[in-house]
């Protein structure tokens, strides 16, 4: 069974810092603490900057003693992470997991894993055959995905709510989409017809 | 320290020292007090092999373990993990302890000797927070590991379970991040116990079955339905008979197959399988009589058929070899023989020319076995006329010639048998040699010699030990066993021949691929014997003492 309690303590305390970390975990729509939606800032001076992106986090029966299983839901241009499935190639994701670790201190690692993206060993080829080939190109895709999924024009947001509501869907579950899919309306739609 | 060096032990692993035969010979006894154990070493003397038993695994094992970790003062998990590195292997761990130092033997292992008292909780509170269920515990329901690093015990357990259901019983972390300590074995084991003892079993039975499978030096027996043995290999051997039974070849775990080589026997094996189709026709248990048809079933081992017409015949190619044979007509038959038939069309296809090649050893290996298997069953009989003739107070005490010579029956058929897969590879194209045609045709002819005469006598031998010698007059009996001795020592020095010609004359014109085979044995495989850990124990003990 996964101890809830931990889990519930790992929330609070995050919500604690958020100002200072921007680190955020929360509870997917459904309510379960086992299905999580992790929200990291892309880190200054990379081409991720400015750029809000979306993990999603779900924490298998033996947590904290396994590992919990981590996926970027928003789209992101990174040798680590495949720009299809949105994996992650994160040892402390795997056998380097310890229990001591937290959700907080693994989404620290994936976001320092957007500052220093490990080519050698990479989760998306293409991506790493571009960064180590041609890296001005890279820093160009990555910062216009950056722009494209990972940013939430904050004067559009509304209007994308009403126009999606207005279509019937409950405020509460397209605002969550919304902010899943980074904005992009097209692909809320998508999401919220296929739920 | 010295004697822990296993240099010289390395060696005599590739190349195998045949001077061992010889030496089994010397007389332990006449050793005297301190030098016994070098000569008993040196001399090869000491059995090369040892069963462990289910009982006796866990003595032989707390045996490596004590060495390491007296030498070391070291703890079992931590001597374990040491071992386990060095695949069980503690003269190759002290040898690094020697050369290369305690540090760099703890580095390449990943042991962490962590400094004590580095995070040690405080002796005063009475409450200690837990970092990983975040929980205020009490501080008697907390354990902290050799490095240091403490949790509550609900923490611990959780992550133990994990681990041992996740098959990592051999090698568990301290849960802290980056922090490389093995728990403590008997942490593990108390804590997973008060939760769930079958997983507490399991884990020691994973710790256990380690020193097993991550053994260089040991293998299960291969039988199937399992005898529950393992083998330990303490001297370079090849092949090893069970307390099951069974022999088998150390180096590859199926059958003992010498004359062949590892490389030999696995591809002849499959060859086998992958034919066997083919080849059912052809194994029928009967055969027709030249003379007058009728189907004549073999039913001794003996490869010369009598039909109830008076005809006799040879087993193997159903030739007459007519019916007042001698012994000279049978040892000259030469069926044994492949020839290459030069009216043998050019244009039949190269896969019927491959077949009949095939066939001709298959056929031959095959006879062998059968007779092998039948013969297996005198050993019964042959008591049988043993408690006969005791009842009737034979004029002849002794009776360990009927049995010397059923074993060396046995023995020499097995090598028959398996002379075939090898001939078949050493003279086809499918190992790389650096014989001309005219060069291979000579030393075929040469094996082929060896090979038949050996053949003829073993029949031979066969025949003279399924004759019903608790039947016979005195001046009968007592010829027969005469003729069985002298049989005996014919045949052995046939085999050994055999392995002289092979090993002489034929494996060094291999080129490529080493083959190696396991030496001949004129008293057959070595059985192992059942481990003593006693008197191990002392051995060593006096050996660290001498050193
Ligand atoms: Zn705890
Ligand atoms: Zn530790
Ligand atoms: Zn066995
Ligand atoms: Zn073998």
């Amino acid at each position: 069974m996964i101890d809830f309690a931990r889990v519930q303590k790992e929330l609070q305390e995050c919500s604690r810092d958020v100002e200072k970390s921007g680190i955020k975990v929360s509870p997917k729509s459904d309510g379960s603490l086992a299905r999580l939606i992790g929200t990291i800032p892309g880190p200054v001076g990379t081409p991720y900057e400015g750029g809000t992106f979306q993990i999603d986090i779900s924490l298998p029966d033996g947590y904290p003693f396994e590992p919990p299983k981590m996926q970027f839901a928003t789209k992101v241009w990174h040798p680590n992470i495949s720009s299809q499935s949105g994996a992650i190639c994160l040892d402390i994701l795997k056998d380097q997991w310890s229990p001591a670790l937290t959700l907080k201190t693994a989404l620290l690692s994936v976001q320092a894993l957007l500052s220093a993206p490990q080519p050698d060993d990479p989760q998306d080829a293409v991506v790493a055959q571009q960064y180590l080939r041609d890296y001005q190109t890279f820093v160009g895709t990555a910062r216009y995905w950056t722009e494209s999924f990972a940013k939430i024009s904050s004067l559009g947001v509304e209007e994308k709510v009403q126009k999606l509501v207005e279509m019937g869907f409950p405020e509460a579950q397209v605002r969550s989409t919304l902010e899943v899919v980074g904005g992009d309306e097209n692909l809320a739609l998508e999401k919220l017809c296929s739920s | 320290m010295a004697e822990y060096a296993s240099s010289d032990d390395e060696e005599r692993y590739q190349y195998y020292d045949d001077d061992d035969d010889d030496d089994d010979d010397v007389d332990v006894d006449g050793g005297d007090g301190g030098d016994e154990i070098v000569s008993l070493r040196s001399h090869g003397c000491r059995p090369a092999f040892k069963i462990i038993t289910k009982e006796s695994l866990m003595a032989a094992q707390e045996e490596d373990l004590r060495m390491v970790m007296d030498v070391l003062s070291l703890k079992e998990h931590v001597a374990r993990t040491l071992l386990i590195h060095y695949r069980w292997d503690a003269e190759k761990l002290l040898e690094v302890l020697v050369e290369e130092g305690k540090e760099k033997l703890y580095a390449d292992v990943g042991v962490t000797m962590m400094e004590h008292g580095k995070h040690i909780m405080s002796r005063f509170s009475s409450v200690v927070m837990c970092n990983i269920c975040i929980e205020e515990v009490s501080a008697n329901e907390m354990t902290t590991m050799d490095c240091g690093h403490f949790f509550c015990n609900t923490c611990w357990t959780e992550h133990f379970i994990v681990k041992i259901n996740d098959g990592q019983s051999r090698r568990i972390r301290c849960m802290a991040h980056q922090c490389n300590a093995i728990c403590d074995e008997e942490i593990v084991r108390n804590l997973v116990s008060a939760r769930d003892l079958n997983l507490a079993v399991k884990f020691d039975r994973f710790l256990l079955e380690s020193y097993i499978e991550d053994n260089r030096k040991i293998k299960w027996c291969p039988s199937v339905p399992h005898c529950g043995n393992a083998i330990r290999m303490d001297d370079p051997q090849f092949e090893v008979e069970c307390s099951c039974g069974l022999q088998f070849c150390f180096s590859c775990s199926s059958e003992a197959h010498s004359p062949c080589s590892c490389q030999m026997w696995e591809m002849w094996a499959k060859k086998c399988q992958d034919e066997s189709e083919t080849v059912n026709w052809i194994s029928v248990h009967t055969k027709p009589c030249p003379k007058c048809r009728k189907l004549v079933e073999k039913n001794g081992g003996c490869n010369l058929v009598y039909c109830i017409c008076g005809q006799t015949f040879c087993w193997l190619c159903g030739g007459a070899t007519g019916s007042d044979h001698t012994w000279t007509s049978i040892a000259g038959h030469s069926c044994g023989r492949f020839k290459d038939n030069e009216k043998v069309k050019v244009d039949r296809a190269k896969r019927e020319t491959y077949l009949v090649r095939y066939l001709h050893y298959y056929n031959r290996y095959k006879a062998h076995k059968d007779s092998f298997k039948l013969e297996s069953k005198l050993k019964e009989t042959m008591q049988a006329k043993i408690s006969n003739l005791e009842d009737k107070q034979c004029i002849c005490k002794d009776f360990s010639w009927v049995t010397n010579g059923l074993s060396r029956l046995f023995r020499s058929r097995q090598i028959i048998s398996y002379s075939y897969p090898f001939a078949y590879y050493m003279f086809g194209d499918l190992i790389e040699n650096d014989l001309t045609k005219k060069e291979k045709e000579i030393k075929k002819n040469l094996f082929e010699d060896q090979q038949q005469q050996l053949e003829a006598n073993i029949e031979k031998l066969s025949l003279y030990i399924e004759k019903p010698f608790d039947q016979f007059s005195n001046d009968e009996f007592m010829e027969l066993r005469m003729k069985i001795i002298t049989q005996s020592v014919v045949v052995d020095n046939l085999c050994s021949k055999l392995y002289e010609c092979i090993e002489n004359e034929l494996l060094g014109s291999i080129s490529g691929e080493t083959h190696i085979i396991a030496p001949y044995k004129s008293k057959g495989v070595e059985k192992a014997l059942e481990l003593s850990v006693c008197r191990d124990m002392e051995t060593s003990n006096t050996e660290r003492n001498s050193g």
